[in-house]
Order: C-alpha cells, then sequence, then structure tokens
C-alpha cells in the first residue's frame, strides 16, 4: 500500500511510532504543553466569537500556542509534498473514488459534514486522537480510555458500513 | 522577543509534526479506512508505539515534575461524563468519512488536497456549533462548568 500523495511509500510504523511518541515528550519538557489538537479548533472561534464559551479565560491564555502550531502543520504538509515529488493539489481520494465517483462538490459536502462530526465530537469529549487517544492514554487517564473506546468502535463501524455493506471492495 | 521566538518554535514544532503525520500514513485516507477495515497494521503500530514511548517519558517528567526552564510541569487532566462517549461517538464517525483526525485536516491541506478544505470548514462549524450549545448540554450530558 502506498500513501496517496506523490505515491509514497510510507515510513515504517515503527518510525512514525517512535518520532510521535518522542515529539509527546518534547513538547512537556521544553514547552510545558499537554499534546492534544482539537482544542486549536476552540482557539480559532475565539478569534472571532465573543459566545461565553470562546470568551472563557483559559482559552485565552498559554493554550494559544495552537494557532502557532496549525501553521506549522500547514507548512508540514507542504513541505512533505514539495519534498517528495512536487506539489500538486488534486480532488483525490483513493478508495472514496473506488466506491462512489463523486464530483468535487459532492466531495465536499460529504466532508464538511464529516468535518462537522468532528469538530462537535473532539470538542465534546474533550480530545481526540492526541490528547485522549496518545497523551491521555499514555498518562493512564480514564476518561481517555472510555474516549478510544468509543471513537474506534463508531469509526469502525462507520468504516465497514460505508465500504463494506455499502458495496465496496 | 522572548513571544516572538516561543512562537516561531511552535511553527517549527507544528512543521516537524506535519512532516511525521504526513510520511507515516496518519494523514492518509486509504491507510485511515484500513485502519477501520482492520485491513492493515500501520495505524495500529503508530498509535501503539506513540503511546508506548511516550509513557515513559512522559512518567519520568512527572516524577521530576520540572520543565527544562525549572518551572513545575502543567499536566492537562481529562475529565470523564456523558459528552466524553457521545462526542467520542460522532467523532468516530467523522473521522470514517474523511479519513483525517484533526491534526492532519491541517496537513491534509498543506498537501494540497482540495477536500480537506470542506473538512477543515465543517470542524470550525461543529466545534463553534459545540461550543454555542454548550450551557444548554450542560445538564443532561453532565458536563463541567465553563471556567
Amino acid at each position: 500500500m502506498t500513501l496517496i500523495l506523490n505515491d509514497m511509500t510510507p515510513w515504517h510504523w515503527a518510525v512514525g511510532g517512535a518520532a510521535i511518541g518522542v515529539f509527546v515528550v518534547v513538547l512537556q519538557f521544553v514547552a510545558n504543553r499537554s499534546f492534544g489538537i482539537s482544542t486549536g479548533f476552540e482557539s480559532l472561534c475565539a478569534l472571532g466569537s465573543r459566545a461565553v464559551y470562546f470568551q472563557r479565560k483559559a482559552l485565552h491564555g498559554p493554550i494559544r500556542w495552537r494557532l502557532w502550531f496549525f501553521m506549522g502543520l500547514l507548512l508540514g504538509g507542504v513541505l512533505s509534498a514539495v519534498t517528495s515529488g512536487g506539489w500538486s493539489p488534486s480532488w483525490e481520494l483513493g478508495r472514496f473514488d473506488e466506491w462512489i465517483s463523486a464530483s468535487p462538490w459532492v466531495k465536499t459536502a460529504w466532508m464538511v459534514a464529516g468535518g462537522f462530526l468532528i469538530g462537535f465530537g473532539t470538542r465534546l469529549a474533550g480530545g481526540c486522537t492526541s490528547g485522549h487517544g496518545i497523551f491521555g492514554v499514555a498518562t493512564l487517564q480514564k476518561a481517555s480510555f472510555v474516549a478510544v473506546a468509543s471513537f474506534m468502535a463508531a469509526g469502525i463501524l462507520a468504516a465497514n458500513l460505508f465500504y463494506r455493506l455499502g458495496g465496496a471492495g | 522577543m522572548k513571544k516572538l521566538m516561543s512562537r516561531v518554535l511552535f511553527v517549527i514544532a507544528g512543521t516537524v509534526f506535519g512532516v511525521i503525520l504526513s510520511r507515516s500514513g496518519a494523514a492518509d485516507f486509504d491507510f485511515i479506512q484500513s485502519m477501520f477495515l482492520f485491513e492493515d497494521i500501520q495505524l495500529y503500530g503508530i498509535l501503539a508505539v506513540a503511546v508506548a514511548v511516550a509513557m515513559p517519558g512522559l512518567w519520568l517528567l512527572k516524577r521530576g515534575n520540572r520543565s527544562v526552564t525549572g518551572e513545575p510541569l502543567k499536566y492537562k487532566t481529562r475529565v470523564l461524563h456523558r459528552g466524553t462517549v457521545v462526542g467520542g461517538i460522532l467523532f468516530g464517525v467523522g473521522w470514517a468519512m474523511t479519513g483525517m483526525c484533526p491534526g492532519p485536516i491541517i496537513v491534509n491541506l498543506g498537501e494540497g488536497k482540495w477536500v480537506a478544505c470542506g473538512a477543515l470548514v465543517g470542524a470550525l462549524l461543529g466545534a463553534y456549533t459545540m461550543g454555542r450549545l454548550y450551557p444548554s448540554l450542560r445538564r443532561p450530558l453532565d458536563l463541567p462548568p465553563i471556567d
């Protein structure tokens, strides 16, 4: 199996996993920030919303680092493409294209709907794959084990519904 | 000056992390689906090794309780409530639909995958809606007060 991006062979999982693990520890030690990404969506909302939830004190303190981190994630994606055969934007979506050959509009609608569930769900659950799945589990927090069980079970069910029962091989 | 420095460092940290996600398959639609469909070990391997490396590292840091500058460590603790389960389920469905969790949405955008634009707009709308509904969700889902 290769990546959709420039048809690359991915790093071995042990390399990727070790890199992420070291990153989480260094972030805590050097920057004194606990790893977690989805709170950044709230920091972005806080830039434009005066709702009580987004004006709470905690959201305007040191957790705003994610705004800068997000810029880096964007650059990282660009860098990864540029150094592996070039940055050539596309609508390609691998398995989804084999399942339904959809127009960019349909794909966008699907993505907005899925994205909505991600934004709403992660903020309600208090974290995503990074904050609950890696940081929370690595620090043995009960809420994180419950969150991971919930999102993995739902993801497994949903993907099987789309790609097995839904008729795509 | 110090503030600028830390901002630059966070941008660099994000870039490094973005490259890791991009090159390991964690930001790849097909690899995410093959994880959920139990066809490939890649993503399970990544998560397991990441936790296995972070766990002893964070445990040692906690014991020393000092960051590199000598200040006490600030650890994020997470509260368990009904929203953990409900939110987790919604997120899981969204993850399977888009093939992206929050970090990879931004990374995919950088890689030039146009579909990520929709996912980002959706995620911001979703987070915004959650924030607006939070006061009314608090009681039924047993959520902590807004601090």
